[in-house]
Order: structure tokens, then C-alpha cells, then sequence
């Protein structure tokens, strides 16, 4: 059967546009997939790998209160004989702008916990514990940063510079080590400010007898937990932020699908000819249909193959916003590497081929039916696709009905919501033709009014040629609303955050010690700082806020402690309980209130009780409110200071809300304010409320970077289908152009008439495509966001994100349109006729 | 007699600086092959002894004050041999040391209670000559933090449940507590003679060059009893225990292989140490010696020319090292011939520094006249390469 | 197919009994062919002459399996297409029925060897053979050395001699030809009618052909006529 491929194939060679831009329609799919799953995979793998090199092979790990551990429990262990213990402090340190993990520990107990502690064997471990400044770090790690050693260079813990110097570096190429500084433990407690405390002690327990004695041992603040368990929590903190950029990659594949099923379908219907034709020499139709499938897996893996190696690239680039995202919000990750799992490849491999394979079904099957006799006529083609239109429109009906009956459907499943909006867009896609029927229809006499004869042509050419526009249209408007509904999303999140941020934001003035960040424990400010601003004339009223970790039986938990000002409570927007109560209760009893995506998470309600660890032991809190918050997509506790006083020994605070009074000059109140705290013992930072809401703007805006970028990807791979669908279906009718040129038409009017039915395409898609958009954000918003995060948000349609999407098709389509445009003014019309 | 400052560091310490903290695992750790070891040991400078005291002069010791600890020296350690038995006869052998090294001459300065200059080290083995055989552990430390280190008021020597500490103050009745594996001590010390100064008044001299000695001090005779817990199983034992107390910053004579220490305890009441350095040649360095101790506690020194060592009989280790295992012993001054049989041979210490460490029963003229200890190192054939290998470049 | 070859020689090549076929059309049912009844012997030629939509093509369609009878009976070389499904007759197609059109109909992203070659290739002939085979009709049909062009490259006629090279070169039992000539000025014509005649008659293959020449129809043996879906069978022998 060789001359057959050849025949199919030589033709392919002939139209190249369309294999190419369908190629490249694939590969824009896969790449973006791959891209995502690479990234997101390369992630979480240097996570689990850090996290494994942070807690070794310890089974166990006894944590602290939010002041840490007492250094005096780790000698209790091992003068009671628990030998497979070893303290650790860690923390969070820039190097050169680079925030990596300090591990503190004590070499001589490493040996059954790290091996790569092994590399501190001999001088380096003697000079990282006696040279009172040395530090460690793997070969690879220090050349990343450009460091030798014995090269001194500078640490930045909580907003200090401390001068230390690379006494070892490590014998490992270990990627897990990319983020890890390690220094006696000695030297970090003296770099992150934990003299006299461990961050935790890790513990090999082999029995259940063994964890019974240890536990026997521990002071009631102390808590013993499973390694395991508690690094598997870590991970699934950012597992909903990685299962949204998957679907939302998920998104990008579905669009090239439909590309796929375009130029398979365009190609089928092109050959009809070439296919009838091979059926009277005697071909099956289902010889025909295995051909045309085998061509389009062909297409598939040629475009997949391009898109794995794409990819490869995209993920390395998504890869950096992961990561950053991830360390914004989650954990510090450093990852330099890309993991190039041959599963991530292989599923690439997989989904590409997939899609193809489903979207080249209808062309297969299209093609198998084609009968010997259809040989000539089209319009035979287009009656069955007109029968065929209000049959898709039910089912396309059909399948909304179904998405909506899922989305209401009581879940907290992510997939099933994500199924739930692909139903949805699958459904609205099918409703696509008979509208685009409708709307051509409509618009033939208006076109006809604007444009004379060669609109009304280019209007009627719509609905004649449904069989092929249509497809491309719904292509199409998938594409462009894919864009609208993640822009709608993130802007009603921004919008959202910006309320939010300008509510909760209370004080005036906020003063905090530098080095704050969102992750770990922030500095404390100095114990005269408080007195001394309330002290001042200008300041009527002062909050006090600190964030620890704190641990409960259901996992590690934010815990904020607020003495509040007066007007403290009016920042908090409650979803259930009721403001002025909650906040009596907290003064009053032992109460919390959970912010939305904790009470989400943990499934809490107002009324129920949270258990927490407290340096006093386990404690159970009534819940006396949720309310909205951003800050922490893990969730965040409010507890009041006096409670939080009464039950940790943790008496610092890491910021001040100043409430200021309004019949003083800002500028006045403001100096006031800075000389005051001026001449403390440490430099603290004066930030106005306003400055606070742009940071957090700006951090908001780096964490959905990443999104805006799939975004854009999921554009490219619109204006690719856009250019694909439209130059196909104008390169397709040559003849029926010529016939036109023949009757007289001229060249210029022809390219007219294709740029203007390349466009009416173009907008036809652009405005289908605002509803679809709208509908995914919805969904985006209320159902894959609230089941991701538990966030609730309030919707903000931005003109511009629905302009962009129209701008979108319509530029391509125009773009689409001028090459046959071009093409067909310039043809000469008897070359054409003859052709057929 | 441990006061051969060079094999210790060549054997012991710096193997132990450099392997220590991969080599105090569950497993058998694979060893760094000797050669790496030693250039480790040169990056680390082994041999820069400055910022550390010397012993040049005898010292005024005083007790209780010297059984603590002497950080200043490099390293110094406490090491309690013994010989027990049970109601029934059934005999035991056992060793604890607790070995203190300065890793610098002076500590970090740091706010934090973890930080030191000081690591330890220690070792326990138990040989129970009827049954279970040889068993010998090691530990590691830092001396920080409470979890290693020797002080006084109470005296107390540990290293994290290991101990060695006075029941109350710092004078004797002591008590030893160490546990490791199916293996546990819980023994009760009291002196019995009186502390007796190694070498000049405890000054031990290395080699010509001043600085090149330890204080040595021993005390060679305490009554012991108390508790040895072996697989689960308690035994009331009671018998002698010797103790060696040493601190040096040495640097060395480099011909020495390895040394053959006796430490003698005559049914008669006497106590005799006896020491023979081996040199590459094969002949014994002139500075060995020994001591010999009356009963009462007087004690004079034993002259190399005074006493000759035979070997009897060897064992071959499954490490391939070939260890003397019979001895006969020939005072001349004392006119006395001891032979001296390992109560089994295979007391070997399989450890991050490998070496043989046991028992020994004391005949004269065929009938049982004694009990002690017998340490032997540089048969290791891994460590007489390192050895040689030393000796090249520096 | 086992009875397809295991009759060649005996009965007629083709044999029709009141064939039907009718089409629904905008509502109401048009009648095209209202019971033909017909048989045509190994090597005879058959003009079948009729006016534009008198139901020529949908004859031949019966008559090459494309298209199902309502009611009646075909057999070729003894089988009943009327009772095969779409797949059997598409295979029978393959193996016993060649087809020369008025637009040639020539794969134009073959060359003409690849297009004479397809019905050998579809019946699983080697390739050795094939390229044998290929000459030697090129030969037969005046076009040597053509093989490599593509068709674009050829005028009419010579599209039209690769088209009957094609149609006969898998030895089919009935050749059917839709106005061979029809696209094809006078002189053209006479030759590729001369050709299509002198192959079908050397060979001993028989032809259907649909024409609306009275010239070309001169050169069957028998001429139909289609008018108001019945045939004439004049069987006017030139």
C-alpha cells in the first residue's frame, strides 16, 4: 500500500500550511503540558529530594512551640540513652539574593541521618566546628553561586548581614543539596537567633516501644511526629497550586486537540475527491479511515515529538515561576535542575498521541463514509452537516446540562470540578455552529448593506462552507475563551486581594523588624518599641501582631497572635460567626477564629473546636468565626495575645499596627513616629499602611505570573489555530475563486472578500467566545479555586480581557486571511479551473 | 602504657576525626581507603601542634583536680580495664575509655552552649570468656551541651550514657555505667592503691625533643563489684579493675609500628605494667619500660635492659591481622618469669581503629598467678600501610 | 471471491433482472431505473446510450457495486452483488471491475506508473511484477517511457490512456466506461476509442460503456438505450 501513503502524503506536501500549522498546533499543546508537568514534577521532586536531605532517615521528629525546642530535652535524649537522635536548627538565609535553607547540626550525630554529613568528615568538619564562622555547602551549590573555598562572603538571616566563610564544601553533586547551607549547629544558633533552642530533634525510632519512651521523655510542649507525615503535609500544601497549573496546561492540550481535529477534518474533506476516487478503485472505507487515522498520528507524533523537546525548553523557563511561587508561598525550594523524568516524557508522548488520536475519530470516520459516488459534489456534504447542526446543538446542550449537573453536584473533588468545566466547554463548543449559522444568516444582508456583493459573499460563503468553518469557529472560540476565563479569574482574585488588603490593613502605620517574609519566622522587634510609640502624641492606639507554626494533632498550622487596637476587629470580614461576639470570645474564652481556606482545608465550621499544641500541652479552641483572608493559602489561626501569652513562652512581637491620631499633620505624625524608633537597639521599619498594600500587589502579581504566562501560552496556541482553521479554509477554495476572477470579479475585490470572511470568522469566534470565557471563570472562581484554596472571591469582569480576546481573533483571522488573499488576487483564474 | 602520643594520633585520633562521623553508623560504614585518610589528615595539618599546651616539665598533679579534664592538652583520655567474675567462676573481661581530642586549640566564640573545640570519643567491650565471646562498641561526641565532657564536683566522666562518675564527690567509691547492644555495666570502683606516677613523676617522655611527653598517671588496682547484663541475662560480678589517666600534645618518632601493653595484677599483691614499642625493624625502641608496684602502693620504674618479652602463640584475626596471644615475661630485677595467656584469642576491637584489646590470665611455674590486660596495635596490615605511607612525606 | 474465478468462461459475464432504483428527491420518489433486465458474454462490447438524467451513470453505479440496487437481481461472473454488503462489493470491485471516466480520475499526487500500478498494488501484487506489468501497459496504451510524469503533465488523451492502462491493468472481468470520450475533442476520442476497443477485444475483457456518441457506439457489438428507466436492447450488431 505504499502508493496510497504517497498519494495521501504528496498531497500533504502540496497544502503544507495546514500539516504544518497543525503540527505545530500539537506541539504547541504538548509542549505547553509537558512544559507544566516538567516543571511542576522537577519541583516536587527537588522538594521530596530536599526535604529527604533535610530530614535524612529519621523516622521521627520531636518540634517545638513557636519559640522552638529547649536545647536541654535533645541531652535529656541521649543521656537517656536515645542514641539515633540529632538536633537541628534551620532557617531561612539569601545568599546573594538566593534564599536557601540553613541546616544547623551537630556533625558527630549525623551519621545515621544524612549521608552527605559525610562529606564533613575530617578537616571540614573540625574547622565547620571550630572556626566559629564556617560554613558548608555542595560543589554544586557553591559553584552555582560562584563561591570556592575558603572564600568569605556575607549571609542575610532576618534582615542581617553576617560575614561567614565556606570552610567545606561538600563531595556531592547531590541536586538535593542545590538549597542547602549547613553550619555546625553551634553557628546557627547563633545566625538565626535560636540560642538555647532546636528547631526539632530528629529521631530513627523502630518501634512503636521505642516511640513510647521517647515520648515519655518530652516536656508538654513537645511534640513527637512521624517524618513522613509531616513531610507529606509540606508537599500537599502546594499540590492544589500544582494541579491548577496542570489543568490549566490541560486547557492549552484541549485547544491544540481541536486544532488536530481541524486539520484532519479539513484534510478529509479536501480529498474528498482523492478518497472517493480510491474507493471505486476498490479501497474499504475502513481502509480509508485507518489511513487518515495513521496520518494524523503521524501529524501527532510529529508534533508531539516537537512539543516534548519544546517542552523540555518551556518547563525550564516555568520551572523558574514555579519555583518562585512555590517559595513565595509555600517553602523555600531551590531547584536548578530540570528533572527530565522519562514518565513525564512518556505521558507527554501519551496525551499527545491521545488527543490526536481522539480528535482525528470524527475525520476518520468521515473519511470511511465517504462513498464512491460522492466523488463530485459538495453540497452533499454541507446538506448532511446542516441536518447534523441541531443535532450537535442538542447534544452540545446536552453536555452543558451535564457540566452545570456537576458543578452543583455536592464535591470537594477537584478533578471532578475540572471535569465538570471541560464538559462544559466541550458542550458549548458543540453549540457553536448553529450559532455561527444564525449569526452568518443574520449578517449576510448587513454585510451586503456595508460591504455590497463581496460581503454579502464573504457572509453567505460562512454558512455555506459550514461543514468547515464551523469547526474552526468552535476551535476557535475554545481557544480565545480559554484566555478570557483565566484573565476574568485572576483579576476578580486580584480585585479581591486589593478589598481585602485595604480592609484588613487597619493601622496607619505599620513598624516591623526587616527581614520579614512571608515564610518562617519573622524577627522580633525590640521589647522598647511599643512603649515608646505609644508613648507618642500622635499615636492614638496600637496593635500587636506575631506568626508562628504551631503544631496540632491535624498537622503543622499559622498561628497569629493579635493584641488588637480598637478598630483591629473591622479589618476582619466574617463569612460565618459574627464580628463583635468573635471578638469578646477571643478576649474572653479560649477561642480562635480560622481563616476560609483553613476552615476549608480542615473542613471547620464556627462552633467547632481546633486542638492545638501549646507549651502547656495539647489545648482545644472554640472556633468563634471564619473569615476572609489571602495572606495564606494554608490557612491562618487568630488567637488573642492574652490567650497566646497564657499558653506559650514566647513573649516577642514582630509587628505593630499604629492607629494615628487624624487631627495630626501625616507627614508630622509619620517623623514623630520614625524618630522614635530611631534610637532603639536594633533597626526596626516604619511602613505606611499604603506601601504594605502595593508590596503585597507586587508579590500577588509575581505569584501569578506564572498563570499570566500559560495564559499567553494558551493564546499562541488560539492564534495558531485561528491562523490554521481560516488559511485552510481559504486555501481550500481555489476553484470556487476562480470562478469568481472568471465571472469578472477583480483581484483586489476577492482579497477583499476572503480578508472579510476570514474576519467575520474571526469575530464570530472572538464573540462566542466571551460567554464560554465568562462561564470558565465562574467556574474557575467558585468551583476550581474554592475547592483548590477554600478562598472566596468576588467576581470583577475587566473590559479589557474580553477586548483582548475579540483583538485575539480577530487579528489572527485577518492575519489568516491575507496570504490566500494575497494568494488568490494574484492566481491566474484558468490554472484553477482547469485543476478540477 | 599509652603514651605513645604519635600512634595515637596517627591511629586513633585522626582516623577517628576523619572517619568518626561516618564510621559511628549502624552499619559497617565502608572505610575511606587508608590513603584517603591520611590525606585528609594532612589537610586537617595533624601535625600542627601550636595554640596547644605541652608537657615539657613534671607537673604538680593533685587530686581530685587532674581526674577531670585538661582541655588545654590535645587529648587526654580515661581508660578502665578489668577483670571479673560471678559467684559461679564464670569470668569476665571488660575495657571502657573515654577519649577527649581537641579539635582546636581554642573554642569558637559563640553565645551557643554547642559551641566547642572539643570532640570525644568512646569505647566499651565486654568479653565473656565462657559463652557469648568478644564485644566491643564506640561512640562519638562533641564536648558540648552537656552531652560529653569530664568534670568534677561531682566527678563525672560521659559520653551521653556512658559514665564514669563518683557516687558522691569526687573521691572514690565510683561508679561505671555503660550499656550498648545485648551488653550492659553497672560496676561500683574503689581504689585500693594509691595513684602511682608513670615515667619522671609522670612526665613521659616521647623522644629527645622537649614538649614530646604526656603526664601519666595510673591507678592500678580497685576492687570492683556490681552488675554485667549480657543478652538479657544478669551476673553479680566482682574482681579488678586498672585505670590509666593521660594527656599529651605529642609529635613523634616515626619508626614506631605499634606497641605490645601489659598491665599485670600478681595474686601476690603486686601490679606490673610492661610495655615493648615495636619499630619497622623489628627490634624494640630503648624508651619502653615498664612499673612495678608493691602492694602497699610503693612503686618503682622497670628499665628496658630489665625485662624480656617472648611470644608463645599468635591468632589470625578474620581482619587478617596476626595478633601474640601467649607471652612469656622475664624480670630480670624481680627475678620473676610470668607467662601470659589471652583468656581467648579472639578479643580483637573491630572499630573505626582497629585493635586488640583483651583479657589475659598470669601463670608462674605453671600454676595461676594473676589476671590482667593486654593491649596491642599496629598488627592491622590496613594500618601498617598507612603507617609506612605516614612516614614518606612528612 | 472463491466463485469469482471459479466460473470465468461460463454464463455470462454480466447478468441483470429487473433491476430497481428510485430516489427520494425533495419529498417525492423519482423512479430511475423501473426494471432492467440484461445480459452481456464474455467479450462482447455494450454502448448504453441515453439522455442526460435518463439514469446511464446510476446503471453503471449498480453495475460496479457502488451503489445498491431497491430491488432485482445483478450477478457478475455468477455473483450477487444485489446481495453483498458494502465491504464485499467494494473487494469484489477491486479485484474484477475497471473503470475508465470522462475526467480521467487519476491520482494527482501520483505519477502515472503509481496510478496504473494502484488496482495491482490493492490486489497484492509484488512489486517486481508490478513494475513489469506497468511497462508493458504503458506500451499497450502508446505512452512508454511516461511512467515518472505526473498526470498534470499530460494532455487529455494521454491522461485518458493512462486511465483505461489503469482500468485493465488488474485483468478485470467487466470494464466500465462513463463517456470515455466526453471530455475529449473528435480526434482524441477516435484514437482512445480505438484503443479502449482493440485492448478490450485482443484481451478478451468486456466492456459497458456510457456514451452519447452514436460514432463511439459504433464500435460495440450490442447498443442499449436507457429511456424512462427501462432499457432498449436494439443489440444492433454494426
Amino acid at each position: 500500500m505504499n502508493s496510497l501513503f504517497l498519494a495521501l502524503l504528496r498531497d500533504h506536501r502540496r497544502h503544507p500550511w495546514n500539516v504544518l500549522l497543525s503540527i505545530l498546533g500539537v506541539a504547541l499543546g504538548v509542549a505547553v503540558v509537558v512544559g507544566v508537568d516538567l516543571a511542576n514534577s522537577s519541583a516536587s521532586r527537588a522538594f521530596e529530594l530536599s526535604l529527604d536531605a533535610v530530614s535524612g532517615r529519621a523516622t521521627h521528629q520531636v518540634l517545638g512551640g513557636p519559640a522552638g525546642l529547649d536545647e536541654a530535652v535533645y541531652t535529656r535524649l541521649r543521656q537517656a540513652g536515645v542514641r539515633d537522635s540529632a538536633p537541628v536548627v534551620e532557617g531561612h538565609v539569601q545568599i546573594r539574593g538566593e534564599t536557601l535553607t540553613l541546616l544547623g547540626l551537630d556533625p558527630f550525630a549525623e551519621a545515621p541521618f544524612r549521608s552527605y554529613a559525610a562529606g564533613l568528615q575530617g578537616g571540614g568538619m573540625t574547622d565547620l566546628i571550630t572556626s566559629g564562622d564556617g560554613v558548608a555547602l555542595s560543589r554544586r551549590a557553591a559553584d552555582r553561586l560562584g563561591l570556592t573555598a575558603g572564600e568569605g562572603f556575607s549571609l542575610e538571616v532576618l534582615g542581617e548581614r553576617h560575614p561567614v566563610t565556606l570552610e567545606t564544601v561538600l563531595d556531592s553533586d547531590d541536586p538535593a543539596l542545590d538549597g542547602i547551607l549547613v553550619a555546625d549547629i553551634a553557628q546557627a544558633q547563633g545566625l538565626l537567633d535560636r540560642v538555647g533552642r532546636l528547631d526539632r530533634i530528629d529521631l530513627i525510632l523502630e518501634d512503636p516501644a521505642a516511640v513510647q519512651r521517647v515520648r515519655a521523655l518530652l516536656p508538654p510542649g513537645a511534640d513527637l511526629v512521624r517524618t513522613e507525615g509531616r513531610n507529606e503535609a509540606t508537599l500537599q500544601l502546594a499540590r492544589a497550586f500544582q494541579v491548577n497549573l496542570a489543568a490549566m496546561s490541560l486547557l492549552a492540550l484541549l485547544v491544540g486537540g481541536f486544532l488536530v481535529y481541524n486539520t484532519m477534518i479539513f484534510s478529509v474533506l479536501r480529498r474528498r475527491r482523492l478518497l472517493a476516487l480510491l474507493r471505486m478503485q476498490g479501497m474499504t472505507g475502513g481502509e480509508l479511515g485507518r489511513r487518515v487515522m495513521a496520518e494524523a498520528l503521524v501529524v501527532g507524533l510529529m508534533g508531539t515529538l516537537l512539543g516534548l523537546l519544546a517542552g523540555t525548553v518551556i518547563g525550564r523557563f516555568l520551572l523558574q515561576m514555579v519555583t518562585r511561587t512555590i517559595s513565595d508561598m509555600y517553602f523555600v525550594l531551590s531547584v536548578t535542575a530540570l528533572d527530565l523524568s522519562p514518565w513525564v516524557l512518556l505521558k507527554g508522548l501519551a496525551l499527545g498521541l491521545g488527543a490526536t488520536a481522539v480528535a482525528a475519530l470524527g475525520p476518520a470516520w468521515e473519511a470511511a463514509r465517504v462513498s464512491p459516488r460522492d466523488a463530485l459534489s459538495r453540497s452533499h456534504l454541507e446538506r448532511r452537516v446542516g441536518r447534523l447542526i441541531p443535532w450537535l446543538g442538542w447534544a452540545g446542550a446536552g453536555l452543558m446540562a451535564l457540566g452545570l449537573a456537576l458543578i452543583l453536584w455536592p464535591s470537594r473533588s477537584l478533578v471532578l470540578g475540572f471535569v465538570a468545566l471541560f464538559t462544559l466547554i466541550l458542550g458549548y463548543a458543540l453549540l457553536v455552529p448553529l450559532g455561527l449559522m444564525g449569526l452568518s444568516r443574520g449578517l449576510a444582508p448587513v454585510m451586503g448593506g456595508v460591504f455590497g456583493a463581496m460581503g454579502r459573499m464573504a457572509a453567505r460563503g460562512v454558512s455555506a462552507g459550514l461543514s468547515r468553518s464551523a469547526l474552526a469557529v468552535a476551535a476557535l472560540a475554545v481557544a480565545v475563551s480559554a484566555t478570557i476565563g483565566v484573565g476574568v479569574m485572576v483579576s476578580s482574585f486580584r480585585t479581591t486581594v486589593d478589598d481585602w488588603l485595604g480592609q484588613t490593613l487597619q493601622g496607619d502605620v505599620y513598624v516591623s523588624a526587616p527581614g520579614r517574609s512571608s515564610l518562617g519566622l519573622n524577627p522580633l522587634l525590640p521589647e522598647a518599641a511599643r512603649p515608646r510609640l505609644q508613648a507618642l502624641e500622635a499615636v492614638q492606639a496600637v496593635s500587636t501582631a506575631r506568626r508562628v507554626p504551631v503544631q496540632s494533632p491535624r498537622g503543622t498550622l499559622e498561628l497569629m497572635a493579635v493584641d488588637p487596637a480598637p478598630r483591629t476587629p473591622e479589618g476582619y470580614r466574617f463569612r460565618s460567626g459574627e464580628r463583635r461576639a468573635a471578638w469578646e470570645a477571643l478576649a474572653r474564652r479560649d477561642a480562635v477564629i480560622v481563616s476560609e481556606p483553613l476552615a476549608w482545608r480542615l473542613q471547620l465550621q464556627t462552633g467547632d473546636h481546633l486542638t492545638l499544641r501549646t507549651d502547656r500541652g495539647l489545648r482545644a479552641f472554640e472556633i468563634v468565626g471564619v473569615v476572609q483572608e489571602y495572606g495564606s493559602d494554608r490557612g491562618l489561626v487568630t488567637i488573642h495575645r492574652d490567650r497566646y501569652d497564657r499558653y506559650w513562652d514566647d513573649p516577642g512581637v514582630a509587628s505593630l499596627g499604629l492607629f494615628l491620631d487624624p487631627g495630626i499633620p501625616r507627614a508630622r505624625a509619620l517623623a514623630e513616629v520614625r524618630e522614635a524608633v530611631a534610637g532603639l537597639d536594633a533597626p526596626v521599619l516604619v511602613t505606611p499602611t499604603g506601601e504594605i498594600r502595593e508590596e503585597a500587589m507586587a508579590v500577588f502579581d509575581r505569584t501569578f505570573a506564572i498563570t499570566h504566562v500559560l495564559r499567553l501560552l494558551t493564546v499562541g496556541v488560539a492564534f495558531v489555530g485561528v491562523l490554521s482553521a481560516l488559511m485552510a479554509l481559504q486555501l481550500e477554495r481555489p476553484r470556487e475563486h476562480a470562478v469568481l476572477r472568471a465571472t469578472g470579479v477583480t483581484p483586489r475585490e476577492l482579497g477583499a472578500m476572503v480578508a472579510l470572511q476570514s474576519v467575520l470568522l474571526g469575530l464570530a469566534a472572538g464573540l462566542f467566545a466571551i460567554p464560554l470565557g465568562l462561564l470558565m471563570s465562574d467556574v474557575l472562581i467558585d468551583v476550581i479555586n474554592r475547592r483548590s484554596f477554600g478562598w472566596s472571591m468576588a467576581h470583577s469582569v475587566p473590559w479589557r480581557v474580553l477586548a483582548d480576546g475579540l483583538w485575539l481573533a480577530v487579528a489572527a483571522a485577518l492575519l489568516a486571511g491575507a496570504y490566500p488573499g494575497y494568494r488568490m488576487s494574484r492566481a491566474r483564474p484558468a490554472e484553477h479551473l482547469r485543476e478540477e | 602504657m599509652r603514651h605513645t602520643g604519635r600512634l595515637w594520633m596517627r591511629r586513633i585520633l585522626l582516623p577517628l576525626l576523619i572517619l568518626g562521623i561516618a564510621g559511628c553508623g549502624k552499619g559497617p560504614e565502608p572505610a575511606a581507603g587508608e590513603g584517603d585518610r591520611l590525606q585528609v589528615s594532612r589537610a586537617l595539618g595533624g601535625d600542627d601542634l601550636s595554640g596547644y599546651a605541652r608537657a615539657v616539665e613534671p607537673r604538680n598533679f593533685r587530686f581530685p583536680r587532674d581526674h577531670g579534664a585538661h582541655p588545654d592538652y590535645r587529648n587526654e583520655w580515661w581508660y578502665v580495664t578489668g577483670n571479673l567474675e560471678d559467684a559461679a567462676g564464670r569470668r569476665f573481661g571488660f575495657q571502657i575509655t573515654f577519649f577527649r581530642f581537641a579539635l582546636a586549640p581554642e573554642p569558637p566564640s559563640s553565645p551557643s552552649a554547642w559551641a566547642t573545640n572539643q570532640g570525644w570519643m568512646a569505647h566499651l567491650a565486654v568479653t565473656d570468656v565462657a559463652g557469648g565471646g568478644h564485644r566491643a562498641f564506640e561512640r562519638f561526641s562533641r564536648g558540648a551541651a552537656g552531652l560529653a565532657g569530664a568534670q568534677l564536683d561531682p566527678f563525672r566522666v560521659w559520653l551521653d550514657d556512658w559514665r564514669l562518675e563518683a557516687v558522691s564527690g569526687n573521691d572514690f567509691p565510683w561508679r561505671l555505667r555503660a550499656g550498648a547492644g545485648s551488653v550492659a555495666l553497672d560496676l561500683r570502683l574503689q581504689a585500693l592503691k594509691p595513684v602511682v606516677l608513670q615515667g619522671e613523676e609522670g612526665l613521659s617522655r616521647k623522644s629527645g625533643r622537649p614538649g614530646n611527653a604526656s603526664y601519666y598517671y595510673s591507678i592500678t588496682r580497685m576492687q570492683t563489684e556490681g552488675r554485667l547484663t549480657l543478652d538479657g541475662e544478669g551476673y553479680r560480678v566482682s574482681g579488678l579493675s586498672w585505670m590509666d589517666r593521660e594527656w599529651s600534645t605529642s609529635a613523634l618518632g616515626e619508626d614506631q609500628v605499634g606497641w605490645d601493653w601489659f598491665s599485670l595484677q600478681l595474686a601476690d599483691g603486686h601490679d606490673v605494667m610492661l610495655y615493648r614499642m615495636r619499630l619497622e625493624d623489628g627490634g624494640v625502641d630503648p624508651v619502653s619500660h615498664g612499673l612495678w608496684v608493691d602492694p602497699r602502693g610503693g612503686y618503682r620504674p622497670i628499665p628496658r635492659e630489665d625485662y624480656r618479652v617472648e611470644v608463645l602463640d599468635t591468632w589470625t584475626a578474620p581482619s587478617g591481622a596476626v595478633y601474640p596471644v601467649a607471652w612469656r615475661v622475664h624480670l630480670r630485677r624481680e627475678d620473676r618469669t610470668l607467662e601470659v595467656r589471652a583468656l581467648r584469642p579472639d578479643q580483637e576491637m573491630d572499630l573505626t581503629v582497629r585493635y586488640w584489646e583483651g583479657a589475659v590470665d598470669v601463670f608462674e611455674d605453671g600454676r595461676p598467678a594473676g589476671r590482667g590486660f593486654v593491649e596491642l596495635t599496629g598488627y592491622d596490615p590496613q594500618g601498617r600501610d598507612a603507617q609506612t605511607d605516614a612516614h614518606g612525606p612528612s | 471471491m472463491a466463485n469469482a474465478t471459479a466460473t470465468p468462461g461460463e454464463g455470462p459475464v454480466l447478468f441483470v433482472r429487473d433491476l430497481r432504483r428510485a430516489y427520494e428527491e425533495g419529498g417525492h420518489r423519482r423512479v430511475v431505473l423501473d426494471g432492467i433486465d440484461a445480459r452481456v458474454e464474455r467479450g462482447e462490447i455494450v454502448a448504453l446510450l441515453g439522455r442526460s438524467g435518463s439514469g446511464k451513470s446510476t446503471l453503471l453505479n449498480l453495475l460496479a457495486g457502488i451503489d445498491r440496487p431497491d430491488g432485482g437481481e445483478i450477478q457478475v461472473e455468477g455473483q450477487r452483488l444485489d446481495r453483498m454488503g458494502e465491504r464485499e462489493r467494494t473487494l469484489f470491485r477491486r479485484r474484477r471491475v475497471g473503470f475508465v471516466y470522462q475526467f480521467f480520475n487519476l491520482v494527482p499526487t501520483l505519477t502515472v506508473a503509481e496510478n496504473i500500478a494502484l488496482p495491482l498494488e490493492l490486489n497484492g501484487l509484488p512489486a517486481r511484477e508490478r513494475r513489469s506489468r506497468v511497462e508493458d501497459l504503458l506500451e499497450q496504451v502508446g505512452l512508454p517511457g511516461r511512467g515518472g510524469a505526473f498526470p498534470d503533465a499530460l494532455s487529455g488523451g494521454e491522461q485518458q490512456r493512462v486511465a483505461i492502462a489503469r482500468a485493465i491493468a488488474h485483468e478485470p472481468a467487466l470494464l466500465l466506461a462513463d463517456e470515455p470520450t466526453g471530455n475529449l475533442d473528435a480526434d482524441t476520442g477516435d484514437r482512445i476509442i480505438t484503443l479502449l476497443r482493440d485492448l478490450v477485444r485482443r484481451q478478451g475483457r468486456t466492456l459497458v460503456m456510457v456514451t452519447h456518441s452514436r460514432d463511439v457506439a459504433a464500435v460495440a457489438d450490442r447498443v442499449w438505450t436507457l429511456c424512462e428507466g427501462r432499457l432498449d436492447r436494439g443489440d444492433v450488431h454494426p
